[in-house]
């Protein structure tokens, strides 16, 4: 199929308006898509000439923002990140993410995404409250530290591995592959010295115990996080704190504390003659 | 740690309940396991057999330790099915209460009747 051939297909579009509809139904718009065209094109196609009412999420529409995560022919998926063409059919069903309750149409409410994220302490925690209070300087990270969780920060909360758990889907306390995922990232990160906090809060009910390894989460994950893998090395941090074998490490050095760098070497003297 | 020492807990007694379930299927089956090799034993199924082990301390020992494994592995799975049924906090407690009771009355229960054997033979 060459760039400009255009072929129409069918989106099957999950419609929901809280104050007219008592429960959701589906609507059908043909869309004229050519080769490389995404969900996300297709959608504003549709909201630009034939529905002006539909309502979904979108941002950056280059899969950064996070903001379009829909379930597509029943499996999530960022619209933006997604091209008609990997479907190979003429019809397409849009729905909004599952587990989270729907405001309209294709926009689900995100709040217990960000509450569940917000309760695992999602940022650096030190012992020194001036410095955090005032910083003066960064603090020393060596390659092969930032490597042990340096997948987890690409997670764009998105919400899709929420949206593909079977565990959040049955239990609506679950913290979630994300917020899980995260709370590993920051256990991880050698700057950090809050393990003993978040260890306290995803061994609780509904947390990091009650995951049943289905690895759905990073199988959806548009990123190639592995939440997955960030719950299992919880447990084995969690466990290890248990059990009182876990090796504690002193936390990362100011940046200011470093020993003075060697002088740098004197520049040679250009071997051919400047102009 | 509470929940984790509880799911170490679920995780070393599953192990434990199928060492010591395999043990009982094999002796319960030894007559035939052993027949297909041509050696013929009683069957242990026997009344006799029964009581000869019940009154050996070791077995009492594996048939005690397997039911309590049992039911604790049994039981705590049950609650962690429960806990994912959106149930309230205070009917989650309640419900854990009824769990806990009901595993400490069939332990009182189940190894009533092989320390009674035990004893009775002393």
């Amino acid at each position: 199929m060459s760039s400009d051939a255009v072929k129409k297909i069918t989106f099957r579009v999950q419609r929901f308006d809280p104050e007219k509809d008592r429960k959701p139904h589906f609507q059908e718009f043909i869309v004229p898509v050519k080769r490389g065209t995404t969900v996300l094109e297709g959608l504003l196609y549709i909201k630009e000439n034939l529905d002006s009412s539909l309502a979904f999420r979108t941002s950056c529409r280059m899969g950064v923002c996070g903001s379009c995560g829909m379930l597509i022919n029943e499996y999530p998926h960022l619209a933006c990140h997604t091209q008609l063409e990997e479907f190979h059919a003429d019809r397409l069903t849009l729905k909004p993410l599952p587990n989270m309750p729907i405001i309209k149409d294709l926009v689900p409410r995100l709040e217990t995404l960000f509450e569940h994220h917000k309760s695992v302490k999602p940022y650096i925690i030190r012992g020194d409250n001036a410095e955090m209070e005032k910083p003066t300087a960064g603090y020393i990270q060596k390659p092969h530290e930032l490597d042990e969780f340096l997948q987890f920060t690409y997670c764009i909360k998105c919400g899709l591995c929420i949206a593909a758990c079977p565990t959040s889907a049955s239990d609506l306390a679950f913290l979630g592959p994300q917020a899980l995922g995260q709370a590993y990232r920051y256990c991880a990160d050698s700057r950090d010295e809050g393990q003993d906090q978040r260890y306290q809060i995803v061994e609780k009910d509904h947390a990091v115990w009650n995951c049943h390894f289905a690895a759905a989460c990073s199988e959806a994950c548009p990123k190639g996080v592995d939440p997955a893998l960030a719950i299992q090395l919880l447990r084995k941090g969690v466990a290890a704190k248990a059990l009182r074998v876990k090796k504690t490490t002193a936390p990362a050095l100011l940046a200011t504390s470093l020993p003075q760098a060697k002088p740098k070497i004197d520049v040679p003297e250009f071997t051919v003659k400047q102009k | 740690m509470k929940n984790t020492y509880l799911q170490l807990a679920q995780m070393v007694t599953g192990a434990l309940v199928a060492v010591l379930l395999a043990i009982h299927i094999t002796v319960q089956q030894s007559d035939v396991v052993l027949g297909l090799l041509g050696i013929k034993v009683a069957g242990p199924t026997t009344w006799g057999s029964m009581m000869e082990r019940a009154h050996q301390g070791s077995w009492v020992g594996i048939y005690i330790s397997l039911l309590a494994f049992g039911l604790f592995h049994a039981l705590n799975g049950f609650r962690n099915i429960l806990l994912e049924t959106n149930l309230s906090a205070s009917a989650m407690r309640i419900l854990t209460g009824c769990i806990i009771a009901f595993g400490v009355i069939f332990l009182i229960l189940g190894t009533y009747a092989p320390i009674a054997l035990f004893s009775s033979y002393r």
